[in-house]
């Protein structure tokens, strides 16, 4: 991968969001907790194909889990953190906090 | 159980192919659901589900092609299903290459149909379906009032008194942010320049209740506005136009009508609220004005946890106890009731059937499109029989060919789409130019996101519905008899022929509806502008002056207003100048009115007339004739006995055919109103508009009463163009007051044809789609005939050989054509019938199954028929049965 052992802005809210979740992780609610933190709108293909790439490069395992009649007989799949993603959320953020170190930015930031 | 858009889901599905697809569908479905409980409206919920699934497929198309790629460097096996897509979409594309002419064809009547559909859609979802900018517009209500007893249904505009919005605030559970205002003009000075500005008076925020905040600053408060402070609200445009966008306008004052007023907000950039231009407060409370002044505005939100519903229940409730409270003094609160309906229903209803009819005759129009291409497509697949059986033969089951024919159909379409999109762009903007000259039309047309997805899923959809039939019959042909005999001949080609046959019945009954619907509202419109006004519009001019009460008590508004109709008439070019408070078709100005002699029980059974003050010049300026008696002269001043004059319809209502003349009449149900006796009677005229009854008519005469309006109507009669004269009119006014505008400036003629724009709007549409599945169905039906002949040369050439007429060959063609033609027209005619039912409401003078207009367009259709039929067939006779024999 291009981007080295570090992870994608992207990936890391992925990563975080599976964490935050506690084993509870699946699609919809994944989405739906990047939206309420990030207040960003993010499609549920983005997700998706996002967890299929952390999945591959073993940061995160899944499941299949229950169906209920909504869903049309199908299943959810949950998803779960891997130590090996903890690790590469880990190495991410102590990159930035390396560059972050001593530096100042000036200027207030802009309220939304 | 509420059902996601099948079509969205399918193409997500398909996009996902194999791994996590099942779940991500089934994770939208289940979300869909939460939405749809949420929100309510299943409309707004499927939408929230396609535009979910237009995002999610480019990253799942991306992450797809990658997983495509790791696989194949891992274990060499394709992605059957996108490498097989691009296969097919590359073949397309190459076709296209190889035969350009039919490509053209095929996209050129494609992108007519589907750009005619986005821009009426584009008109119906800016206009119609989701016209306001405000978030939750389905939780934002007005209060409508109906009263049996005047005789007026549901109304929202000008309505609602004082005393009636303080029992909705104050007595409302289910209600929140209820706001209430007037409508009127302000003059407002720039500089040396001063400007009459279409002004809102307010009770309350009105920023609270349509949730959305001022552009800058803020709203006016609810105290505020009660108490008259001098604070406005000045709309975006104005801003921008007058003040060069100064970002240091909230806070500073502006000057109207000479006082000082605090800019304390700025409007957002779009419409809002039929394009008022200024707010301020209305400036004393409501319960100082009295119940009977009805002319404000309601809206509200709907608290959070209510309905609808419960807000209709506790407006009838409060309904009724104000009809118990004061249905004894005031007898049209018998039976009076509040309703509310959403704020966009309540404003776009009456535009509704006219939009609703637009877009099912669009929709005909792309279903005749469809038919139109499929028949091509079928008529071009005679030359592919081979191509495809080869490829059958070589092994591509029968599944695979139909997805490559429909690749081909769905590209074609989408590229269709494209240049649709592009015309109706075009088409968008001048349909956007004459909907932002009409302000009470809220809302934007513009190509919006709603309406590009909406273009796509027509193209997409239109792909399918005309690839589909072509496609399953192409890929199944027999293919040993193929490769064989080449295809002339054999039973494929018959079928084919059956099939182009259905094709031309379903052309033509579409065609013959939109004919009929073209038909039925060509003949409206000619009914519309041929029918009898009562008087004579063209060549007058109409203005609006209104005189501040602050500055002008009534005797002064009397005498401005005669020296100014003296001075007008004095203009060269000018013939007569009258005003009036209201000319036709405009009446919004009724009273309760008794005559002499007349026996009624008690006040609430008196009638209603039309109420309009005139000054003598009136009924020339018009040419309104007067039937008998007198009209009012100068002679009428105040203090001299009141005198009136009525049109016949008003004779029949308040004296039942005996002579009025000298008998008086009283403006008004109470005791203590004035009496006015009868001097003169005119002829009736359409003034509720052209389509309505004539309604009775009660005329005094502005002289006499000044005080009853500042209001006036100015109308001059020229000789000249009338749009001439109104710089000399300009001149007159500033030099009697220069803070006074004339506003409203319209011919009456335009005003007539105006009153009746969208049955005129809705006939040139349809006229012109009508027009187009004429062309389309007379080429479907030349196409088939053109194909029999091609298919049947050998029978033709050996029936020539026996002996065969030309004349005889020819009309064997052309009855053969003409079969499945008569079972369209007669289809058609069936569906004509139903939508003349649905259009009633929009005819005029002509009944949904007119029989002339069933009749013309039947003998219109036919010779169109006859016409492409025979071309053709011509062709068939001539044939040289030597050649024809032998080219087998």
């Amino acid at each position: 991968m291009s981007k080295g052992t570090f992870l994608g802005e992207f990936e890391q809210v992925v990563l975080l969001a599976v964490q935050r979740l506690q084993g509870q992780g699946y699609g919809m609610s994944i989405r739906r907790e990047i939206e309420k933190r990030t207040e960003r709108g993010v499609s549920i293909g983005a997700i998706y194909a996002t967890l299929e790439r952390l999945e591959r490069k073993g940061y995160l395992t899944s499941w299949e889990g229950d169906s209920t009649p909504v869903r049309g007989g199908r299943s959810r799949r949950h998803f779960q953190l891997r130590p090996e993603g903890g690790d590469a959320l880990r190495r991410s953020r102590g990159m930035l906090d390396r560059m972050w170190d001593g530096v100042e930015i000036a200027g207030s930031s802009k309220a939304r | 159980m509420k059902r996601p858009p099948l079509l969205a889901r399918w193409i997500l599905r398909q996009a996902a192919g194999p791994g996590y697809g099942k779940a991500m569908v089934g994770d939208l479905d289940e979300e869909f659901h939460d939405h749809a409980l949420r929100e309510r409206t299943l409309f707004g919920s499927r939408m929230w589900y396609r535009v979910q699934v237009i995002k999610s497929l480019g990253p799942t198309l991306l992450q797809r092609a990658r997983r495509a790629r790791e696989d194949h460097h891992t274990r060499k096996t394709g992605d059957g299903t996108m490498q097989a897509f691009l296969h097919d979409l590359r073949y397309t594309l190459r076709g296209v290459r190889k035969n350009p002419a039919f490509a053209s064809l095929v996209v050129l009547t494609l992108a007519l149909g589907i750009g005619a559909n986005t821009i009426i859609y584009s008109v119906v979802d800016g206009l119609i379906l989701n016209p306001y900018p405000f978030p939750d517009a389905d939780r934002l209500i007005a209060v409508g009032t109906e009263y049996p007893r005047l005789g007026t249904d549901l109304t929202f505009i000008e309505h609602i008194s004082p005393p009636e919005y303080m029992d909705v605030r104050d007595q409302t559970r289910a209600l929140e942010n209820v706001v209430a205002w007037d409508m009127g003009n302000r003059q407002v000075s720039f500089g040396d320049v001063s400007e009459n500005l279409f002004t809102g008076f307010w009770w309350g925020d009105a920023f609270e209740t349509i949730h959305v905040p001022a552009f800058m600053g803020r709203g006016m408060t609810l105290e505020e506005t009660i108490r008259g402070d001098r604070v406005a609200v000045l709309s975006h445009r104005i801003w921008e136009t007058r003040f060069g966008a100064d970002p240091s306008m909230v806070g500073s004052t502006i000057i109207m009508n000479g006082n000082p007023y605090t800019v304390v907000g700025i409007m957002p950039p779009r419409t809002i609220l039929y394009g008022m231009d200024l707010w301020i407060p209305m400036g004393v409370g409501p319960e100082a004005i009295p119940r009977e002044r009805r002319q404000w505005q309601v809206m509200a939100r709907i608290r959070d946890g209510f309905s609808m519903e419960e807000v209709n229940t506790e407006l009838e409730g409060i309904s009724r106890r104000v009809e118990q409270e004061y249905g004894a003094e005031m007898e049209e609160y018998e039976g009076w009731r509040m309703r509310a309906l959403t704020w966009t229903e309540a404003n776009v209803r009456t535009f509704r059937l006219a939009a609703f009819i637009l877009m099912g005759a669009v929709g005909f129009v792309l279903l005749l499109v469809c038919s139109n291409v499929a028949s091509l497509v079928l008529a071009r697949s005679a030359g592919r029989r081979r191509e495809m059986a080869v490829r059958a033969a070589l092994g591509a089951g029968r599944g695979r060919l139909v997805r490559q024919l429909l690749t081909e159909s769905v590209t074609l379409a989408v590229l269709g789409g494209a240049l649709g999109v592009g015309i109706a762009y075009f088409g968008t903007q001048a349909v956007a130019d004459i909907t932002s000259q009409q302000p009470f039309l809220a809302g934007t047309v513009e190509l919006s996101t709603r309406v590009l997805l909406f273009s796509a899923i027509v193209s997409v959809s239109a792909g399918i519905l005309f690839g589909l039939v072509p496609a399953v019959q192409n890929s199944g042909s027999d293919i040993q008899g193929t490769l064989k005999t080449e295809g002339a001949g054999t039973t494929s080609g018959v079928r084919r022929l059956h099939l182009q046959r259905v094709f031309v019945v379903v052309e033509v009954a579409l065609a013959l509806v939109l004919l009929v619907g073209g038909g039925l509202l060509v003949n409206t419109v000619i009914n519309l502008n041929s029918a009898d006004t009562g008087f004579r519009p063209a060549d007058v001019v109409s203005m609006r002056l209104t005189l501040p009460w602050e500055e002008y008590d009534g005797p002064a508004i009397g005498a401005f207003f005669q020296e100014l109709e003296e001075q007008i008439a004095a203009i060269p070019g000018v013939q007569a100048v009258g005003r009036g408070a209201q000319f036709p078709p405009i009446s919004f100005s009724w009273s309760r009115v008794a005559a002499e002699g007349m026996e009624v029980r008690d006040e609430g059974q008196l009638p209603m007339t039309m109420t309009t003050l005139a000054s003598p010049g009136y009924f020339s300026a018009l040419g309104i004739p007067l039937e008998r008696g007198r009209g009012f002269t100068d002679l009428d001043v105040e203090g001299s006995p009141l005198v009136s004059v009525i049109n016949e319809a008003a004779v029949d209502l308040l004296f039942r055919g005996r002579e009025p003349i000298g008998s008086r009449v009283r403006v008004g149900a109470g005791e203590d109103d004035p009496w006015f006796e009868v001097v003169g009677v005119v002829g009736n005229t359409i003034n509720q508009g052209i389509d309505q009854p004539t309604a009775p008519e009660l005329f005094a005469n502005h002289g006499q009463v000044p005080e009853w309006s500042n209001q006036m109507f100015l109308l001059v009669r020229t000789a000249v163009e009338p749009l001439t004269i109104i710089p000399a009119v300009r001149e007159v006014v500033r030099a009697m007051d220069p803070d006074q505008p004339i506003y409203r400036v319209q011919t009456v003629s335009d005003v007539l044809v105006q009153s009746t724009a969208p049955r005129r709007i809705a006939a040139g549409v349809l006229s012109v789609f009508a027009a187009f599945a004429l062309t389309l169905a007379a080429v479907g039906i030349f196409g088939v005939v053109s194909f029999a002949v091609g298919e049947r040369t050998r029978e033709i050439g050996l029936r020539v050989a026996l002996g065969a007429e030309g004349g005889q060959v020819r009309s064997l063609m052309v009855r053969q054509a003409m079969a499945p033609v008569v079972l369209g027209a007669a289809l058609g005619l069936m569906g004509a019938v139903a939508l003349g039912r649905v259009m009633t409401g929009l005819l005029f003078g002509v009944s949904g199954t007119d029989p002339i207009t069933l009749a013309a367009v039947v003998a219109l259709f036919g010779c169109v028929a006859l016409f492409a039929s025979y071309l053709p067939a011509q062709r068939a006779s001539r044939l040289d049965p030597v050649q024809a024999l032998r080219n087998q």
